[in-house]
């Protein structure tokens, strides 16, 4: 126990630190999570587009308002043409359509008339793009045989309403564990950025402090220093990663008391060995404590961007794929996504899980065997 | 003696490796992987070649619906990928997501997808697309029937070329007026400038740090001897300024030979912008080290984490999110530093006019005469209560 | 030749806890003034004091017989000084970090680079020049730090405790170079708590305790304070009560203690009082081992005025 108090004594000697550390992190994922959420997620089917209509609404130009109102998401911003300028480059919106003076009329004698808008380019501004093209075109033609406004717009209403019956297979439902995912991917930089320092920090700070902790400690044999400093470090890990876990309860609620939910936690708890002996390996390579903030800085940045914790792995290039094998978040992320896709619970689908896990769990013996060959160097 | 201080202020600070590093290499480490991951996030947003499956039921052949398929299969960078199934091949196909979706050619027609995404979706409307013309020929049909009372065996030929022409006098244009520059990754970049500016503040505080009385035996030591306090103190800061440029001028060079970053053409308001920004970091740093009295160490990881902390609502970490705390929380982007940095390299990357460029410049003036004039009261201090 | 340094009725208080407490002191051109106190006595904060580093409630400081300021530059231009705490650039080599300092003082480079040379010969760092502070031991880094301070040859030297967690090697080198300083005509202030290097080094010597002066004399005049004039220690194997209760009544013996085979015997006064004492062991056939003779050091004379030992 006297390492453990000592632990617990320079935990609290730099707890500015280790606070500040903390709350910093799970700020960050808490805060990134809520942000993703109303923001623009790239899986979102229909168009974000923003009308901005000079025209008082006469009934041609409602009606294409509506029709575009049905098949988009309407968003509004600031009346400004900066407000606007800044929701298109962040895609907030996809599409401005700028709905000209004397629509109504223009179209109505088929006077030639330019639509002004403004795209992102994207898939989804092309989807926009495809809306608004497929109204004029049949509003268009229609207007050619029918002269009566009336007959006219609920001609195009009626045939733009034929729709195609369409059913969806899976029963999963996305959105719901995509919250949640999103949150445990982000974990991974969480995980290393936070636990891992102050890790690697409280054990140089014991090497440092070696030769004063052997005489404070001299009536326990070194081995057993060594086992009382894991038991320190491991606890202090596991408070870290409940920390995380109950804010992620907190967060997205009862999905997580799903069965995929009980998963992404056991995951996240696998990830957390694996990462302390990454940190205990940095902790013993590593003495200087300034070039240890950069490494796990490094580390935890690299490991996070080219894994997929900030940037979901489908829009990663597959060369950036290849190189994240080699790194323990890869396998943390790639089980998070498999996990939140997983329909039914069975041995096939829960097969690649737990290879993830085996693979994450040997990343964790590697680093300890590491760790020993390096000690036992010095040592000699 | 200006130049002895300076000399040996530069001198001290090359020579210290985690300066160094996270003034330096760091944020070259950061950029390499920022365009390492987001590379493609703007190319996959081009559309990628479909598979489906089309089931055709026997009683009902839709030969327009499966000519204008075939048609979109074909050309250099088809649409879609087509293969014909009966139905339960296709669901096979679908299950082990060979397929994102399959038509079943029957009345009504049906799509059966698995999930909701973007190959769904265009799927979706395309075969809407398809059935909404075939809708809209059946009607002007039917109209021209009514209208002309005349039926003759080409009638639909004739419709259709008709409504070719249609389209074709289409009075109606849509006309693209979006900026040109759209890039949003661009922000990324923008922050790590940022932040640059602002990590550069740790040189400034290592060397004022070494200068005051009250915060180093160094400073003790400079403070007994004849030389005017303020001028140790402004050619440190000059020293730290220096320092802070060649760093960003490394990063800049690496950016724009390496990765390829597009900062806007007008080079004189970029070096205006990141010379102002390099200022508010170094005045960070020297508000940090004269007014904290605590160890270096712990400085040093406050304006790590306060720098940290900026660009992550500036958008360092996910690019959405300085756009929700512009329009949510608008004063709190208009009072971080690292936002106004990044915000005025998109006004110039992204606008033509300069009004919001200037009002950051005039911000971050702002915000670096607040933090000179919070530190100046603990500079011009010679005498202390205790040390 | 007027007094080096004037200081009258000294008051530093923080929060309400006076750590000077009106201190009067003089230092006299060409001396070695030594400062000596317990940890805490307020050894540091006089000095602090007389640097102009903190600021005071009440007294006055003259230096070269003129008030000193904090923008005093003339008067700070003559001073040098060694911190306790080592003040160096990690970053910058032994040679370069006197450069530094020294340029500080000395714009002439000229000149400035000859000061250099004599500083690193004077600690005898010649060696080192190139090294960097990590690479020094414990003692070498003392010496570069009192290299910085005096490099740029000030007529007035404050050394506060230059001497701690020091190897003998280095410290003998450092008491040379004190000595040196002081042939060149330096004017010295030393802090310190080891009396030996006071009895070796100072001229005078004032006692601190509380932020008070206790005493002020030279180490000679200090000594007739311990009111003691010498104390003879001997190992011996066994004694009896009986036997102690003679050897205290013997001629001229003040006091004697008795503890873990150690006899100490005080004399206030007195000749041959240690033939005395052997006489008797010889008479009452009692072994001994070692038997020597001390004159009172200025400890016994910290201990005789306030009662307590000056290393706490």
């Amino acid at each position: 126990m006297t390492v453990f108090k000592a632990y617990l004594k320079i935990l609290n000697k730099n707890k500015f630190l280790v606070i500040l550390y903390t709350v910093i992190l799970i700020f960050f994922a808490g805060f990134n999570m809520q942000n993703n959420d109303t923001g623009t997620s790239f899986m979102a089917e229909k168009p974000d587009v923003l009308i901005v209509n000079e025209n008082e609404t006469d009934n041609v130009t409602k009606n294409f308002i509506q029709y575009i109102e049905k098949h988009t998401t309407i968003k509004e911003v600031q009346e400004t043409e900066e407000a606007r300028n800044d929701a298109l480059f962040y895609r907030d919106v996809n599409y401005i359509i700028y709905i000209p003076k004397d629509f109504k009329n223009s179209f109505l004698e088929g006077k030639k008339l330019n639509v002004e808008i403004k795209s992102t380019g994207d898939y989804q501004a092309s989807l926009a793009e495809m809306l608004v093209n497929r109204y004029f075109n049949v509003a268009n033609i229609y207007r050619n045989v029918i002269k009566d406004e009336e007959t006219l717009l609920e001609m195009i209403n009626t045939t733009l309403e034929k729709e195609v019956f369409i059913e969806v297979t899976s029963k999963l439902d996305i959105e719901k564990f995509a919250k949640a995912t999103l949150f445990y991917n982000f974990a991974n930089y969480s995980i290393l950025a936070g636990c891992v320092f102050i890790i690697c920090f409280m054990v140089s700070s014991f090497k440092e402090q070696k030769v004063k902790l052997r005489i404070m400690v001299s009536s326990i044999e070194y081995k057993k220093f060594n086992r009382q400093l894991l038991f320190s470090n491991s606890l202090f890990a596991i408070v870290l990663w409940l920390c995380y876990v109950i804010l992620s309860i907190i967060l997205v609620g009862d999905v997580m008391f799903t069965n995929q939910g009980m998963f992404l936690i056991l995951n996240s708890f696998i990830f957390t060995i694996s990462a302390l002996t990454l940190a205990l390996l940095i902790g013993n390579l590593v003495h200087n404590k300034e070039a240890m903030s950069g490494i796990v800085n490094v580390i935890a940045l690299g490991s996070s961007f080219l894994c997929g914790a900030f940037v979901p792995t489908e829009f990663l290039p597959d060369f950036v794929l290849k190189i994240a094998h080699v790194l323990p978040s890869y396998y943390y992320i790639h089980n998070n996504d498999l996990i939140a896709s997983l329909e039914t619970i069975n041995l096939e689908t829960v097969k690649p899980i737990f290879l993830n896990m085996g693979i994450l769990l040997f990343f964790g013996f590697m680093f300890v065997v590491m760790t020993n060959i390096i000690t036992k160097k010095r040592n000699r | 003696m200006l130049f002895h201080n300076y000399k040996y202020a530069m001198k001290t600070l090359f020579k210290n490796k985690p300066l160094i590093f996270w003034t330096f290499a760091f944020p070259l480490i950061l950029g390499t992987l920022f365009s390492m991951a987001f590379s493609d996030i703007e190319k996959e947003e081009q559309l990628k070649t479909i598979p489906i499956a089309i089931v055709k039921e026997t009683s009902n052949q839709n030969s327009m619906i499966i000519n204008i398929f075939e048609h979109l299969k074909t050309g250099e960078e088809p649409m879609f990928q087509i293969s014909y199934e009966d139905e339960k091949d296709a669901k096979t196909l679908l299950e082990n997501k060979k397929i994102d979706g399959y038509l079943i050619l029957s009345e009504p027609l049906k799509l059966i997808v698995k999930e909701n995404g973007i190959n769904q979706t265009i799927l979706k409307f395309v075969t809407e697309e398809i059935i909404q013309t075939e809708e809209v020929m059946r009607n002007v049909v039917a109209l021209e029937i009514e209208d002309k009372n005349m039926l003759t065996e080409n009638l639909y030929q004739s419709v259709y070329l008709k409504l070719e022409k249609w389209k074709e006098e289409n009075q109606i244009e849509l006309v693209n007026i979006s900026n040109k520059n759209l890039s949003y990754t661009m922000i990324e970049f923008y922050t790590l400038i940022a932040m640059t500016c602002l990590y550069g503040g740790i040189l400034g505080l290592y060397l004022i740090n070494q200068n005051l009385a009250n915060q180093s035996a160094n400073g003790k030591r400079i403070s007994v001897s004849p030389t005017l306090k303020g001028k140790v103190i402004i050619t440190n800061a000059l020293a730290g300024y220096t320092v802070q440029l060649i760093g960003i001028a490394l990063l800049f060079f690496y950016t724009i030979c390496f990765l390829k970053i597009d900062y806007g053409e007008n080079i004189f308001f970029i070096v205006l912008l990141t010379l102002i920004g390099c200022f508010a970091g170094l005045s960070l740093g020297i508000m940090i080290a004269s007014v904290f009295k605590t160890n270096e160490n712990t400085k040093t990881g406050i304006v790590i984490a306060f720098t940290m902390l900026c660009c992550f609502l500036s958008g360092m970490m996910g690019i959405t999110m300085k756009y929700m705390v512009d329009k949510n929380i608008p004063i709190l982007n208009q009072i971080n530093p690292a936002s106004m940095i990044t915000d005025g390299f998109y006004s110039l990357y992204y606008y033509d006019t300069l009004d919001r460029y200037y009002f950051n410049i005039f911000s971050l003036c702002i915000f670096s005469i607040l933090m000179l004039a919070l530190s100046i009261r603990s500079l011009r201090r010679q005498t202390y209560d205790s040390i | 030749m007027k007094n080096v340094i004037e200081v009258k009725n000294l008051i530093k208080e923080y929060k309400n806890i006076k750590a000077v407490d009106g201190i009067s002191l003089e230092v006299k051109k060409g001396e070695i003034l030594g400062l000596l106190g317990p940890n805490g006595s307020g050894k540091s904060t006089t000095i602090n004091c007389i640097l102009s580093l903190l600021n005071f409630e009440k007294g006055t400081i003259q230096i070269f017989g003129k008030p000193m300021a904090p923008n005093a530059y003339d008067i700070k231009r003559e001073i040098g000084v060694v911190f306790q705490d080592v003040a160096v650039f990690e970053e910058l080599t032994v040679e370069e970090n006197i450069d530094y300092f020294c340029g500080l003082y000395i714009n002439d480079k000229r000149l400035r680079k000859q000061y250099i040379e004599e500083a690193i010969e004077l600690v005898s760092l010649n060696e080192f020049k190139k090294f960097y502070p990590k690479q020094l031991s414990g003692g070498l880094l003392r010496r570069l730090n009192i290299a910085c301070g005096i490099a740029h040859k000030p007529k007035l030297i404050f050394l506060d405790e230059p001497t701690v967690a020091v190897d003998p090697q280095s410290r003998n080198n450092i008491l040379d170079g004190i000595e040196k300083l002081r042939e060149n005509g330096a004017t010295i202030v030393y802090t310190t708590h080891y009396m030996e290097e006071v009895e070796i080094l100072c001229d005078r010597v004032i006692i601190l305790d509380k932020g008070k002066v206790i005493a002020n004399g030279t180490p000679d005049e200090l000594k007739e304070l311990a009111n003691m004039e010498e104390k003879v220690n001997v190992e011996v194997d066994s004694i009896t009560e009986k036997q102690l209760e003679e050897i205290k009544k013997l001629k001229n013996v003040d006091e004697i203690y008795y503890h873990n085979q150690n006899l100490t015997v005080i004399y206030k006064k007195g000749k041959n009082n240690l033939i005395t004492l052997i006489d008797y062991f010889k008479k009452e056939s009692i072994l001994y081992d070692k038997i020597y003779s001390e004159r009172p050091t200025l400890n016994d004379v910290f201990l005789e005025l306030t009662g307590k030992e000056l290393r706490d």
